[in-house]
């Protein structure tokens, strides 16, 4: 198939696959657009917001909408390891010989929704860290190989804090984006009101299969990037490190740890992905800093001085933006900045 | 691949344009400066001639001209000009990138669509307005310099000042560094008997007319008559003898062992001193956590002082053989030992003083025995069971002596010398009443943000969960808000 066919059908399998969504789902553009971004990245999402706004139905409309096996696990204290990746049962044979038998958990499916992580214990919840790094689970020492593609759709609930178990940073980096799902606005809870009340329920179609998500991931990886937008990547991850020279005063006040590298590899991947859905060939500091918040507030902890003050990480990842642009440009003679 | 040329060719007439934008630029700043030099002729035209404005102009058109030619000679990397035209025509990089990946030979084949792209879109582009004209600062004040050089060149010339400024000083008179330097020493102050005549000749000068005015009549304008009958305007300046304990002063620099020690401070005790330091390097750490390097230094100064008399050279030698055999606990138990060995030593000193006052007096009278001290004359008054008890023998105390404070500081029970009468300064740091314009809040307030810093210090070092750190948050809120 020729390159630009093949990019011609990323674009409208995403399209369609955005329209089928926004069929159930009212409104969330942008979400629904990150979301698509996470999975063509081949990475992991995980969607913030409070009960009732409907994180789990776009999760669940987005698996419908794809040919690929679906998963989903209410975490509570009480899961263990084992509900999560399966557990090895003895099973007997015609002959009456008995032998353990590794039983799959709901890890082995291509699209995981893990609602309400944080419900869980850390315990718990690193069980699904090794599924989400490496694309394996280990049981008894042997290792098990999840179905590709395999992607981890979490949700948490940003109140209701007691009796939760935060995601440990280490876990929250193994995120590829975490999206904030707000409130509707009012037309878009108008639309909400209509397409849930009514008798007939909307249908969604099977758009994509799982190996043309894979055919899809490899393309995105063949975007070009200029040596400056890249640049930009990392400058604006070394911004986020208050410890870091040249870092901005806002970082230096509020920030205790910066991203991680995998932070800089979030930015670029979903802005290859952001690119060639809107059908251009290179990645722009525009696509950029359309996802870097996306990509980046999972991944700064804030100080105590930053969480007393009420800092938004989203406000400060902005700032964080803009000073590295301008550090991109700085020194250039007047003519070139 | 498709054809690149045609980006080349973009990414060649933006650069151009930088070029011809930058030679504006740099040409205007060279006309700016070189109007200012080419103000020089025309202030000499006297000198120069009637050629003067001529070199002005040329000197302003040069400055012109070398901008220009710095403009247009800068490097242009081909990226930059890339990301010019790429923002000036909303490209999103795609310019950039085409121009650094066409010629990559990792390039993917999404490469090739890119330049293609970019290619077909750059074919419909005018790229003749991408470098936005800029004018520098120095533009702004152009107008003053051209303008002071059409007036200076329809001016007549200005003819320079006829004849030599006056010499205020004489070669005889101006003094050469050395001469300076050499006032200094003290060997060379024989030299300054040979002035004694120029200088004697100038004080009889004044005696025979300023001096003699203050024994006889005044005269207008005579300054010594404001001295007349005072003892001062008698004197005569004797610069002998100031000499002469000038040198005695530096003599007495010279001998530096008797010179006083300022930076010792002499209310600072031996033992106190050593006690600090046993204190600063034990800092509530186990023996086994002592640096056993410092250790060593405080007993080694210690034996030093023990040499000048006293007694601990044994405990200290003990404390030495304790860390090399590496016994870091017997090492300090010598070293307590010959530590209140020392302070026995201190305490018996100072009951020679005669220091009046405190606990110290009733504890050298009345347990002076049981610790062995060697008991001085005061001591004697107070005899054993005599004067211990409330309102008996000349115990000074009517209320008894008070009990020992557990692990007390010998030296916070000691009262040293007397207290001064009358008002004293201090704070309270109980509130009583209202708590306004007390001093005590003064210091409430001081410590305040204080101990504000070390929570937030204490909340980033140490894992505190984000329940509680919201809660210890409030709670200094509400603090904040008493104040």
């Amino acid at each position: 198939m020729a390159n630009a066919e093949r990019v011609q059908e990323f674009v409208e399998a995403f399209g369609s696959l955005k329209g089928e969504v926004g069929k159930i789902i009212v409104g969330y553009e942008e979400v629904v657009t990150d979301v698509l971004v996470g999975l063509f990245a081949g990475g992991h999402v995980l969607l913030e917001g409070v009960p009732g706004l409907g994180k789990t139905l776009l999760i669940k409309t987005l698996a419908a909408g794809l040919e690929l096996s679906f998963s989903r696990i209410q975490f509570t204290p009480d899961l263990m390891p084992a509900d999560i990746i399966g557990t090895n049962i003895i099973q007997e044979d015609p002959e009456g010989r008995r032998h353990f038998q590794f039983q799959k958990g709901p890890i082995f499916g291509h699209i995981l929704l893990a609602d309400e992580v944080n419900r869980a214990t850390p315990k718990t919840q690193s069980a699904l860290l090794e599924g989400m790094q490496e694309g394996s689970a280990t049981v008894s020492g042997i290792s098990h190989p999840l179905p590709s593609p395999f992607f981890v759709l979490a949700t948490q609930n940003p109140i209701e804090m007691e009796g939760t178990y935060p995601l440990p940073e280490a876990q929250l980096d193994r995120f590829l984006f975490k999206l904030r799902v707000t409130y509707p606005a009012l037309e878009e809870l108008n639309e909400i009101i209509d397409r849930t009340t009514r008798a007939r329920e909307t249908e969604v179609r099977r758009v994509m299969t799982g190996p043309e998500v894979l055919r899809f991931r490899e393309l995105v990886r063949e975007v070009p990037i200029a040596a400056h937008v890249r640049d930009l990547a990392s400058l604006i991850v070394m911004a986020t490190h208050g410890q870091w020279e040249h870092a901005p005063d806002v970082t230096r006040r509020f920030v205790r740890y910066g991203s991680s590298p995998r932070g800089a590899q979030a930015l670029v991947l979903g802005g290859k992905v952001r690119a060639l859905a809107q059908g251009r060939y290179n990645v722009s500091v525009e696509d950029l800093k359309a996802v870097a918040r996306a990509a980046l507030r999972h991944r700064i902890i804030l100080n105590f001085e930053g969480e007393a003050e009420g800092v938004d990480v989203d406000s400060l990842i902005g700032d964080v933006l803009e000073q590295a642009e301008a550090m991109s440009r700085r020194g250039k003679e007047v003519f070139l900045r | 691949m498709a054809d690149a040329g045609v980006l080349e060719r973009l990414v060649a007439q933006v650069g151009w344009q930088i070029r011809r934008r930058r030679a504006e630029f740099y040409g205007l700043r060279g006309l700016f400066y070189g109007a200012i030099l080419g103000l020089v002729p025309l202030l000499l035209k006297h000198a120069v001639g009637p050629a003067a404005p001529l070199i002005a102009l040329g000197v302003a058109l040069l400055g012109a001209a070398a901008g220009a030619l710095r403009g247009l000679t800068l490097p242009i990397p081909a990226a930059d000009a890339a990301r010019l035209a790429d923002r000036t025509f909303d490209l999103q990089d795609s310019v950039a990138t085409a121009l650094e990946w066409g010629s990559r030979p990792d390039r993917s084949p999404l490469v090739d669509l890119l330049v293609a792209d970019v290619t077909a879109r750059l074919q419909d582009l005018d790229g003749r307005g991408v470098v936005r004209r800029r004018w520098p600062r120095e533009l702004r004040l152009l107008p003053f310099p051209a303008v002071l050089m059409v007036l200076l060149a329809l001016a007549p010339s200005i003819p320079f000042p006829a004849g030599r400024l006056p010499v205020f000083s004489s070669s005889d008179d101006a003094e050469t560094p050395e001469e300076r330097g050499a006032k200094v020493l003290t060997e060379n102050r024989p030299k300054a008997a040979k002035r004694e005549p120029l200088q004697h000749a100038e004080i009889m000068e004044r005696n025979l007319s300023a001096r003699g005015g203050a024994t006889g009549g005044s005269q207008p304008g005579d300054l010594a008559a404001l001295f007349k009958d005072t003892a001062l305007a008698a004197q005569r300046p004797d610069f002998q003898s100031f000499l002469k304990k000038g040198d005695e002063r530096l003599r007495m620099l010279e001998q530096v062992d008797r010179l006083p020690d300022l930076k010792r401070d002499f209310t600072q005790s031996q033992y106190k001193m050593i006690f600090q330091r046993r204190k600063e390097l034990f800092g509530g750490l186990r023996p086994d956590q002592i640096s056993p390097q410092k250790l060593r230094e405080l007993l080694e100064e210690m034996q030093r002082m023990g040499r000048k008399g006293g007694d601990w050279g044994g405990d200290i030698g003990e404390g030495m053989e304790g860390l090399e055999s590496g016994q870091t606990d017997r090492a300090m138990e010598a070293m307590e030992r010959a530590l209140s060995k020392m302070r026995a030593m201190e305490e018996r000193g100072r009951g020679g003083r005669g220091l009046r006052g405190g606990r110290e007096e009733g504890r050298r009278g009345g347990r002076g025995a049981d610790r062995g001290g060697s008991g001085s004359d005061m001591d004697a008054d107070f005899g054993e069971g005599e004067g211990l008890l409330p309102g008996k023998g000349r115990n000074p105390n009517p209320k008894g002596d008070p009990t020992e404070r557990l692990r007390g500081n010998p030296f916070d029970a000691g009262v040293e010398g007397e207290a001064r009468s009358g008002r004293k300064e201090g704070y309270d740091t109980n509130l009583l009443g209202k708590g306004t314009n007390v001093p005590s809040r003064l210091q409430y307030m001081g410590v305040f943000g204080q101990y504000r810093k070390m929570m937030e210090e204490a909340m980033a070092r140490e894992q505190v969960p984000r329940d509680y750190q919201s809660q210890v948050k409030e709670y200094f809120e509400s603090l904040e808000e008493r104040r």
